[in-house]
């Protein structure tokens, strides 16, 4: 129910600041009687009705009790915040440090931690796998990848 | 006759060694990627577009058409053997299909799912030969009105039968058009809502958003439960890869009636592989003599279901191809390649392209006799894929989504994307919004808001003319039944209900 109330105000919100937005597009209305302004403005009234809709199912779910919360729910927000920022970290190192070190770093740091004590698995896996995509990538598909600081 | 000459001719095409090169290339990712959970066949050809950059458009969506359809027949090796859906549309076979494992009888089962899956993929395949061209040259009458009510259609059908609230299946088709309109607006030249990003202005590319919303969410959702440690266990591959005479017997008529709803449904926008094989489970369910074996091993349940789900990818190509409107999301995603390759599927292409059509089309024909020897003599190779242990799986998930996004333009800020979307989708699990339509009227965005553009300058800015033909009339009305059917039918029901009271 929380969620769904954080939902509606989330999306009053969007509404007004598409609309805002959609009235900040300067627009010279020569040749095209519409201009780019008015899909936007369809979907900003969208997005109103769809607000509407949504506080209709709340209205007729209010009787409803609401589910029990999952247990060990904070885990959620530890694991997924933590994998986050490291992902973050991952991409920001991604060019500096160059694909094969960057993604060496963050696959030890991940399995480290979700596969623990398999260090022997974990450390080929994390060597092995980014230096085959890279040459396979490069190489092979004419992809090309941050190359950062090593030489080749 | 003209059309049989195209058909044969689509058989040159596909039968050309490069070609089958690219169709097993195709199903063997798709075989892997349907066994790998936490990947599946939307991230998978979204990944593949920027690999596939330089190839010939048809070897590149013969590949690809590979994957989407390959995906379903190792979907449900997972579903058997650790009970987890491989892909979404396998979760029926959970039910059955790991109960016959538990039983010893995982090699019968992984049998039907490959025979059947062959069966109604083929059943499918015949399907589209015939219907995709009488569709196609239908839809040839269509105005830029017809186009807009149709696309209007497909959204609401899939916001309103995706997920458990319309009005969040609504929200996340808006979020989707919203961001398709990130970007120059080509009709005018003016660029809207880039917050001064340079790269905006060509717009948030789908492939970032497919990535981070199907790979990067569904790693973040792994992770969680291996930290809460709630992983099934891999059973053997028990018993003979075969039915038995009376195994066969019973899933012959599951087979045939799996892959005619599943074709069915698989045209219809919106309804798609999961709800195919739900439909099919329950007709078999209520037309079995033994109705309470369902649940615990009944090899109905499994052949039913598979067949569907199979025969389902089939007929989600009839509207991609013939209208150039998909009906769900890893259709859209397919669409999205097309166009990258500077290609529209519509009527038009079988008329200017049937080599393409056709070569796509036979491809299928044979990628399914593949399937069928991946997936059941070479089973035993791909089940191997399940002992790499989830927590070194998913990080690699990341790093590949990661090549792919960079991939594309060499920019971060595509990494950056990827991981915002991939949070975003995460969270719209936990508070059910579906990501389907959100992918959905994402691609095609860009496409409604000419077609609207159009239409309103052909009728001098007058909305009248998206309620002046059949066709558009008959659209909007079904786009209006599609949105409010989940309000009105449960008080319908209530209604009787206190009638017969």
């Amino acid at each position: 129910m929380t969620a769904d109330r954080i939902i509606l105000g989330v999306t009053l919100v969007l509404a007004a600041l598409y609309f805002w937005a959609t009235q900040q597009i300067p627009s010279l209305e020569i040749g095209d009687p519409l201009g780019p302004k008015a899909f936007p403005r369809l979907l900003g009234i969208g997005l109103l009705l769809t607000a509407a809709l949504l506080a209709g199912e709340m209205w007729k779910a209010r009787h409803e009790k609401p589910a029990p919360a999952e247990p060990g729910s904070m885990v959620h927000y530890l694991v997924v915040g933590g994998v986050a920022v490291w992902t973050w970290l991952y991409f920001y190192s991604f060019e500096p440090l160059g694909f094969i070190i960057a993604t060496v770093l963050y696959l030890l740091g991940l399995t480290g931690y979700f596969n623990r004590g398999k260090w022997i698995a974990n450390v080929s896996t994390a060597i092995l796998f980014p230096v085959f995509t890279y040459l396979m990538f490069t190489k092979g598909l004419g992809v090309s990848l941050a190359r950062g600081v090593l030489p080749f | 006759m003209d059309t049989l000459t195209h058909i044969i001719n689509g058989f040159a095409v596909c039968l050309q060694p490069i070609n089958l090169w690219y169709t097993f290339v195709g199903v063997f990712l798709g075989t892997i990627v349907g066994v790998l959970p936490g990947i599946g066949p939307s991230a998978t050809i979204a990944l593949l577009i920027p690999v596939t950059f330089g190839m010939n458009p048809t070897s590149a969506l013969i590949m690809m058409a590979g994957v989407f359809y390959g995906t379903k027949y190792g979907g449900s090796t997972t579903a058997i053997l650790i009970r987890t859906p491989g892909e979404a549309a396998s979760v029926m076979t959970t039910l059955d299909g790991y109960e016959m494992a538990r039983k010893g009888r995982a090699g019968a089962a992984l049998a039907v799912s490959a025979i059947g899956s062959f069966i109604a993929g083929t059943i499918g395949v015949v399907a589209l030969t015939i219907f995709a061209l009488p569709l196609a040259s239908m839809a040839l009458k269509f105005g830029p009105a017809e186009y807009f009510t149709l696309m209007l259609f497909a959204m609401t059908a899939v916001a309103s039968l995706t997920g458990k609230s319309p009005a969040k299946g609504l929200l996340a088709t808006l979020l989707g058009l919203m961001i398709s309109t990130i970007g120059i607006d080509l009709q005018s030249g003016q660029p809207r809502y880039t917050m001064g990003i340079a790269e905006f202005q060509d717009g948030v590319g789908f492939v970032v958003v497919v990535v981070g919303m199907f790979a990067v969410s569904e790693v973040l959702r792994g992770l969680v439960d291996i930290q809460r440690g709630t992983g099934a266990k891999l059973l053997p591959i028990s018993g003979k890869l075969w039915l038995t005479r009376e195994e066969w017997k019973r899933s012959v008529g599951p087979i045939w009636r799996g892959g005619v709803i599943g074709f069915i449904i698989g045209v219809l926008p919106g309804a798609g592989g999961t709800i195919a094989s739900i439909l099919s489970y329950t007709t078999e369910k209520r037309l079995s003599k033994h109705p309470e074996e369902f649940g615990h091993g009944a090899i109905e349940g499994v052949a039913g279901p598979e067949a569907a789900n199979n025969a389902d990818t089939a007929g989600a190509l009839v509207p991609l191809l013939t209208l150039g409107v998909p009906g769900g999301g890893s259709t859209a995603v397919l669409l999205g390649a097309f166009i990258m390759y500077g290609i529209q599927p519509g009527p038009l292409l079988f008329q200017n392209r049937p080599d393409l059509v056709w070569g796509l089309v036979d491809s299928m024909y044979i990628g399914n006799v593949m399937l069928l020897i991946l997936n059941l003599p070479l089973i035993g190779l791909f089940v191997k894929l399940l002992l790499i242990p989830i927590g070194i799986l998913y990080p690699l998930i990341v790093s590949i989504a990661a090549i792919g996004a960079y991939g594309i333009n060499g920019s971060v800020l595509d990494l950056y994307l990827i991981l915002t979307f991939g949070v975003l989708g995460y969270i719209f699990d936990k508070v059910d919004i579906p990501v389907a339509p959100l992918v959905l009227s994402l691609v095609l965005g860009g496409m409604m808001e000419q077609s609207f553009r159009q239409a309103m300058t052909i009728s001098g800015g007058n909305p009248k003319i998206f309620f002046n033909s059949a066709i558009t009339m008959t659209l909007v009305v079904m786009s209006v039944i599609s949105i409010s059917l989940p309000f009105v039918l449960p008080r319908l029901k209530a209604m009787l209900k206190s009638e017969e009271e």
